[in-house]
């Protein structure tokens, strides 16, 4: 009997400590925040927008559900620091923020050339947030309209824009994926400087935010990655475009593929090679007491347009392609390094890499390494590979002379 | 005391969960920055020279714990007093791990769970696996020695196969040279964990061959050591140098970078189950030598009794030590190592290996 009583008891105590609901957050009670845009605030120092999923309006598919809604829903609210305008958000809100799947953090062009520099430590800090979310700049457009916009073949905007940037940075290789560590790690490195890939509103942007705007085939307002922006100091200094910007992803190796047109007899564009593996290699040595950078690119392509009259058999043709090939990379990345030179601003992280190598000289140069970078010889040496030439030998034009 | 009986596996094991227990979760060695393993590495050689003064006390008295032997070495009253301070010391060490364990569940995951309630739960879950006996802690340990192990491959392999490890982020290596080092090895890395093998000076006596104390006890540190170093490796070449020294608890940032294929990755699961096994066990040795000792200096028939009143004990310490988590670290970095460990960990064995050298010459001259 008595132990009866006391099995009884224990069990009695045991529920309250098995619901497991001391902070229990149920699924309907929660905003999922998908993407952050951070502008620059009209009263106080920030202007957030908030994009929500509204996962009711999303799901499609066999039971006919998707509903009649937009899938996503901005919120606004201003404060002086992030975490302030988060949390006046609530006057507007019936669910608590949850960021745990935020996969886009936006700032405004405006903003990072000013206080970029304040919105860090929130992302970094908070438990729920992951600091492998992406950043990009809004160029052009305000981070507002970024965030408001919608897209036609991916439902959410965040997965067209995360998606969008990973197939570019590898078919095309003129963005690049930076998440916040990645960025923060710039920031504080004195070796090298952060960037990140700028992305627009192109057309009418007061269509982008309306559901009309998704009902024809080629949208009025849309979003997409322009180049790549280059900060000093924690404040956006200027922006490297298309094929520079190539070059500097190349130097980054982070290439996978993309596309090169080389001239042939004269003929512009007679054919285009896209390399299918890239590898850089960066190294230092010291010359004269100074250090000399030496960037190796090698790079294996195939032929995947031929517009002229070519003997593609003939293995000499070949080398003379991969030494064209070669030579074009090389140009187009050595312009790279200049502009990056021209900006005074370490993007490649070569600091970094004369650091590890010559621990004690760099401790001379580091409190002014960005003049340093400005100056320092860089070569570049590219070694061009061309395997094969898709399903054809030569081309039709031959047959045709 | 009781009759209690432990293979050299198990021993072995319990050494390993609980060297590596705290020391791979919280950051250890980041003042040393980029050459903190080298640190763990020093530690570890200096903690197998600390070992040996153990070790040799331990081959004077191989029947009898610490608390026992003290009372030989310096008399039953002095002995008592240094006994009673040595089961204060581990009581105190055991409360700032599982402040440590809390403030961890606090800062990610229980945001508004209050601390008190996260340290009960787990010092109730402690007071039952003592109240069952060592051997029951023991086999337990084995059960989870060998998951704890499936985990950290496992683990490894998905940071390896996330390309997440930049080894270049350990050059420079020695960037200010070899002083910077050797301070972090002796001021931190030597005493935590490694110097905390003391605590087994309590428990060799359950050894049921005592002839391979030396290998098992030797073995289990330098098992230990490496899987610290190891992590310290990765911890440093996933996040890079700046975010490794300014993350309190690095290893949740690495396992939290995993990525592969878009569908494996926020596994940070992962670190919290290891932070419970690993909490558990040193939470539970430290636990277990008060019980043993106190039982020991008191005179208690049943150690069982003494379970409850020094689980509170520890419970309401570890909230009462610090008021907040920077007060907490400091106190560990700067203050405990020299006042505490340093004492506890070194001097006073060293002093009783001389006294019981000499002691066990003159009765051996005389016998």
């Amino acid at each position: 009997m008595k132990q009866t009583i006391v099995l009884f008891l224990v069990i009695i105590n045991m529920i309250p400590l098995l619901s497991g609901c001391w902070n229990q957050k149920e699924l309907n009670d929660l905003a999922f925040v998908m993407a952050m845009g951070i502008d620059k605030g009209k009263h106080k120092q920030f202007d957030v927008s908030i994009q929500l999923v509204n996962p009711g309006n999303v799901s499609s598919g066999q039971n006919g559900g998707g509903g009649q809604g937009l899938p996503i829903a901005v919120y606004k609210s201003s404060g002086d620091t992030l975490t302030e305008a988060a949390r006046n958000l609530t006057k507007k809100l019936s669910r608590r923020l949850y960021y745990a799947h935020t996969n886009l953090v936006v700032l405004s062009d405006k903003l990072s050339k000013e206080n970029m520099l304040n919105v860090f430590d929130a992302f970094e800090r908070e438990p729920e947030f992951r600091t492998t979310t992406e950043i990009i700049i809004a160029r052009k457009s305000t981070a507002e309209e970024l965030v408001t916009a919608l897209t036609i073949l991916d439902k959410l905007p965040v997965s067209k824009i995360s998606k969008q940037i990973q197939t570019s940075e590898k078919m095309l290789g003129e963005n690049i994926k930076v998440n916040v560590d990645d960025f923060v790690s710039g920031l504080v490195s004195k070796g090298k400087q952060p960037i990140a890939t700028g992305y627009l509103v192109k057309g009418d942007k007061s269509l982008a935010r309306k559901a009309e705007n998704l009902t024809q085939t080629t949208t009025h307002a849309y979003l997409m990655a322009d180049g790549l922006a280059v900060f000093n100091d924690g404040k956006l200094t200027g922006w490297i475009e298309n094929e520079k910007a190539r070059g500097v992803v190349w130097v980054l190796n982070k290439i996978k593929s993309t596309d090169i047109n080389l001239d042939w007899k004269g003929k512009k564009g007679a054919l285009n090679l896209t390399p299918i593996r890239s590898k850089t290699k960066i190294s230092v040595k010291m010359k004269n007491g100074k250090p000399m950078i030496q960037v190796v690119i090698k790079e294996e392509s195939i032929i995947s347009e031929v517009n002229t009259a070519i003997n593609l058999d003939d293995p000499a043709v070949i080398q003379a392609l991969e030494r064209k090939m070669g030579r074009k990379i090389e140009k187009e990345v050595r312009s790279s390094i200049k502009e990056a030179q021209r900006k005074e601003c370490d993007v490649f992280g070569f600091g970094d890499k004369v650091h590890l190598a010559y621990p004690k000289y760099w401790k001379k140069v580091e409190k002014n390494w960005d003049e340093q970078f400005a100056n320092t010889i860089v070569k570049v040496k590219v070694y061009a590979f061309n395997r094969r030439s898709g399903v054809r030998r030569n081309p039709f034009w031959n047959a045709m002379k | 005391l009781e009759k209690i009986k432990i293979n050299p596996y198990q021993l072995f094991v319990l050494i390993v969960l609980f060297e590596m227990g705290s020391a791979l979760v919280v950051a250890l060695a980041t003042d040393a920055k980029q050459d903190g393993w080298i640190t763990l590495l020093l530690g570890m050689s200096g903690g197998i020279i600390i070992f040996f003064i153990y070790y040799r006390l331990f081959k004077f008295y191989p029947d009898i714990p610490l608390t026992s032997y003290v009372q030989k070495i310096i008399g039953k009253f002095l002995g008592r007093i240094l006994a009673f301070m040595y089961i204060i010391y581990f009581i105190y060490i055991a409360a700032r791990v599982l402040r440590e364990f809390g403030e961890l569940l606090t800062t990610t995951i229980y945001a508004s769970t209050p601390l008190l309630i996260i340290n009960a739960l787990m010092i109730l879950t402690i007071m039952y696996s003592i109240h069952k006996g060592f051997e029951v802690i023991a086999r337990v340990g084995e059960l989870f020695f060998i998951m704890v192990y499936i985990l950290a491959i496992l683990g490894f392999l998905l940071v390896a196969f996330s390309g997440l490890i930049h080894l270049e982020n350990l050059r420079p290596i020695l960037e200010n040279g070899l002083m910077p080092v050797i301070k972090v090895a002796v001021g931190q890395t030597l005493t935590f964990p490694f110097g905390e093998m003391i605590v087994f000076t309590m428990l060799l006596p359950f050894l049921n061959d005592k002839k391979k104390a030396k290998t098992v006890c030797i073995t289990g540190m330098v098992l230990s050591g490496i899987n610290i170093t190891i992590s310290a490796v990765i911890n440093v070449a996933t996040l890079g140098v700046d975010l490794y020294a300014r993350s309190p608890f690095p290893l949740l940032n690495t396992v939290g970078k995993i990525e592969i294929g878009n569908f494996i990755q926020r596994l940070d699961v992962f670190f919290m189950l290891y932070l419970m096994v690993g909490g558990f066990f040193k939470i539970t040795i430290y636990f277990y030598a008060a019980v043993m000792g106190a039982a020991d200096i008191f005179r208690f028939k049943d150690q069982k009794k003494l379970c409850l009143p020094i689980g509170m004990m520890i419970l309401f310490s570890s909230l009462a030590i610090a008021s907040n988590y920077a007060e907490h670290t400091k106190e560990g970095l700067r203050f405990i190592t020299i006042y505490l460990h340093y004492p506890f960990q070194i001097m006073i064995p060293m002093m009783l290996l001389v006294i019981a050298f000499f002691r066990n010459r003159k009765k051996q001259s005389q016998g």
